[in-house]
């Protein structure tokens, strides 16, 4: 298991087939069952863990334990394979899982973790426990909401993520700090080309040009993402019209 | 047409009108001729005034109150003319003279041409 | 990794959302609105050195044509000069796939957060009959818009009547026609068995809604200009008169027979209710007209009866 919780790269590569995530992760071949797990894991274990703590009030120390054992469990269990995504989106399904297993964690005695379950030490707990600081989750408020924004959360950060270590694989760490100034960090809007190619010691022209070009490739490494950690490609279609208005075919 | 001739007619041909109604009162039937002739130059005199008044004051209001007024002053000059038995009728000509003179007023405000129109 | 808050994200997503418009004449300024359909964005036009709106069709284009399509559609509105039809000035499909077609830039407001500010219904019938005018004018040169709506109508700064998104319809039900069994569609749009986007529930009109684009004619468009008046009426406060929503009924009716015939019938009909005078909608009895007659004529009659009264109560009086 890789020790980043971002998805470290594409090395690999998730099948352009786009061979569904949930097919894969019970295939009989093992680095693929791996790279799904991980896409799903990467995807999902900071919403995972949010939820359990804000919605289900657990510690955090409980919730790291139930994080991972829930991962186990749904892979294990191949619960997986009983997903119909006739009947709604992954996400949906994956939290319902999550209420479920919270729901019997309950009930049944805790139980010895057994060998040869995945090890998800290396996820970034104190990190997610930090920024939980910034969350609320109000009585009133949606879970599926909650979830769902999380989830999104999750999936933005990874691309940013993603094209950051690619920008700085291509010698482009301007392009992306362009990105950081304008579209992520406040008062974005504020900026003119002008002052920030001074700033930068660029030319006007190419602030509008580097700037594009991430924006261009953010897009496209969302996208990516986003296939690799939906179930088939009609959740995919359905997810990114949601998500950006784009009808990708 | 214009608002003092639009007075004009309407301030005449109610005037007439007016003065016709005196054959309801037998006492003043024999006169009636006078009366009417008398009747519609207070008519038509009021009209061309209130038809003025409306060229150079655009007020729906105003122009109301100025036939009032003018309707009521000059029925009053009537009627302050004894008939031949030393009678006065100040009620019955000037109050309905006031009406009459709104009713002119009222008219050469909406309708008829003012100074700067053109239509 | 950083965390990003929730504003960062709404950056992000709507910066990913943003077309791309590399190699294209246009850059992109900012966003205007969001839609159904897809998004508008200010933009400037590099060629001509304006500003226009550009708006990217969330529909996709399967077979490559739309956008053609699209430059047919305008080509044909491009005939018609008329200060409230918005015209479309170029379409194409952008690097990043999508289609996107440019049009002048209104500044203005929408139609429905403009009547907020009017309180008086005889402003809004007035503002609606200026609604009435390019669209009786694009019939009477063969076209239809097939999908009006509040969202499609912009007020400018001189109270002119802007009407867009022209064509777009069309197109997309051709489209449709042609190619079944179409992706799923967003939600707010509707879809029939075809799965085609057609339209707007609630202002699009019955046949549309069956799915019957091939036989659409003006009254379709007379169904959603009644739509918009009754939008219009359900903010007044004022009881609404009878014949007024005979109008916004018959325009409403199902069965478009029973519909008016033409945008300029349904006008003449709002006229003849703003001078109070009979509407074809209601068609009245003589008692029921000269009931109109006499409020319309209220201050003549009342005077007139002043003076009668009085002249009759003096001639009783004195003859007692």
């Amino acid at each position: 298991m890789r020790d980043e919780t971002g998805i470290g790269g594409r090395a690999g590569g998730f099948p352009s087939t786009r061979q569904s995530i949930v097919v894969a992760a019970g295939s009989n071949d093992a680095q693929e069952r791996q790279q799904a797990l991980d896409m799903l894991i990467a995807a999902y274990w900071k919403p995972v863990y949010k939820y359990i703590r804000l919605r289900w009030g657990k510690d955090n120390e409980q919730a790291k334990d139930l994080t991972q054992e829930f991962f186990t469990r749904l892979l294990e269990k191949e619960f997986l394979q009983s997903y119909d995504p006739g009947r709604g989106r992954l996400r949906t399904f994956v939290r319902v899982c999550l209420d479920r297993f919270l729901a019997n964690s309950e009930n049944a005695a805790r139980r010895i973790k057994r060998g040869g379950e995945l090890q998800l030490v290396s996820l970034d707990f104190e990190t997610a426990e930090g920024e939980l600081g910034h969350a609320e989750l109000r009585s009133t408020e949606n879970v599926e909401e909650f979830f769902a924004k999380e989830w999104t959360r999750s999936l933005f950060s990874n691309a940013l993520e993603r094209l950051r270590k690619e920008c700085e694989e291509r010698g482009k760490q301007v392009h992306f700090r362009l990105l950081e100034l304008y579209d992520v960090e406040e008062g974005g809007k504020d900026l003119t080309y002008d002052e920030v190619a001074r700033q930068l010691g660029l030319k006007s022209t190419d602030v509008t040009n580097y700037l594009a070009y991430s924006r261009r490739e953010f897009r496209r490494i969302l996208l990516e993402l986003l296939r690799e950690t939906t179930a088939n490609e009609e959740e995919f279609r359905r997810e990114a019209r949601t998500l950006l208005g784009l009808d990708v075919s | 047409m214009n608002k003092v001739w639009l007075g004009l007619l309407i301030g005449g041909a109610l005037g007439v009108v007016d003065g016709l109604t005196a054959w309801f009162y037998p006492a003043v039937r024999s006169q009636l001729l006078g009366i009417v002739i008398g009747s519609t130059i207070k008519g038509l005199i009021a009209g061309v005034l209130i038809g003025y008044f409306a060229r150079k004051v655009k007020s729906l209001a105003l122009g109301i109150i100025f036939g009032l007024g003018v309707g009521l002053l000059l029925a009053y000059a009537v009627a302050a003319m004894p008939d031949p038995s030393g009678k006065h009728y100040y009620f019955e000509i000037m109050i309905p003279g006031g009406i009459v003179g709104m009713i002119v007023g009222y008219a050469t405000q909406r309708f008829g041409t003012g100074v700067l129109q053109t239509r | 990794m950083k965390w990003l808050d929730d504003n960062a994200l709404e950056r992000l997503r709507a910066a990913a959302e943003l077309p791309d418009l590399g190699g294209t004449r246009y850059q992109v300024l900012g966003r205007l609105g969001h839609g159904g359909m897809g998004s508008v964005y200010r933009v400037a036009d590099g060629v001509l050195g304006r500003e226009v709106a550009l708006k990217v069709i969330a529909f996709p284009d399967r077979d490559g044509g739309f956008a053609d399509r699209l430059v047919r559609e305008a080509r044909i509105l491009a005939q018609l000069e008329h200060p409230g039809i918005v015209p479309v000035h170029d379409a194409g499909t952008l690097p990043d796939g999508r289609v996107f077609y440019t049009m002048k830039l209104v500044n203005g407001q929408r139609i429905d957060e403009h009547v907020q500010r009017l309180a008086a219904l005889n402003e809004k019938l007035r503002l609606f009959q200026r609604i009435c005018e390019p669209v009786a004018f694009a019939h009477a040169h063969g076209v239809l818009h097939r999908d009006l709506k509040p969202q499609n109508i912009m007020v400018g700064p001189f109270g002119e009547v802007l009407v867009m998104d022209w064509g777009l319809s069309k197109v997309i039900a051709d489209d449709a026609l042609a190619i079944p069994n179409a992706d799923s569609a967003s939600p707010g749009e509707s879809t029939t068995g075809h799965g085609a986007v057609l339209g707007t529930p609630g202002y699009m009109s019955p046949e549309q809604a069956r799915g019957e684009a091939a036989t659409l004619d003006r009254r379709s468009d007379i169904f959603s200009l009644g739509a918009i008046l009754k939008g219009l009426l359900d903010d007044v406060e004022v009881p609404i008169p009878r014949r007024l929503r005979a109008i916004a009924s018959k325009c409403l009716e199902s069965d478009r027979t029973q519909r008016y015939n033409s945008v300029e019938e349904l006008a003449q009909d709002i006229a003849n209710y703003l001078d109070g005078l009979q509407v074809k909608a209601h068609p009245e009895g003589p008692v029921a007209r000269l009931g109109r007659w006499m409020v319309k004529n209220q201050a003549w009659l009342l005077l007139i009866l002043a003076y009668l009264v009085m002249r009759t109560l003096f001639i009783v009086w004195k003859n007692r």
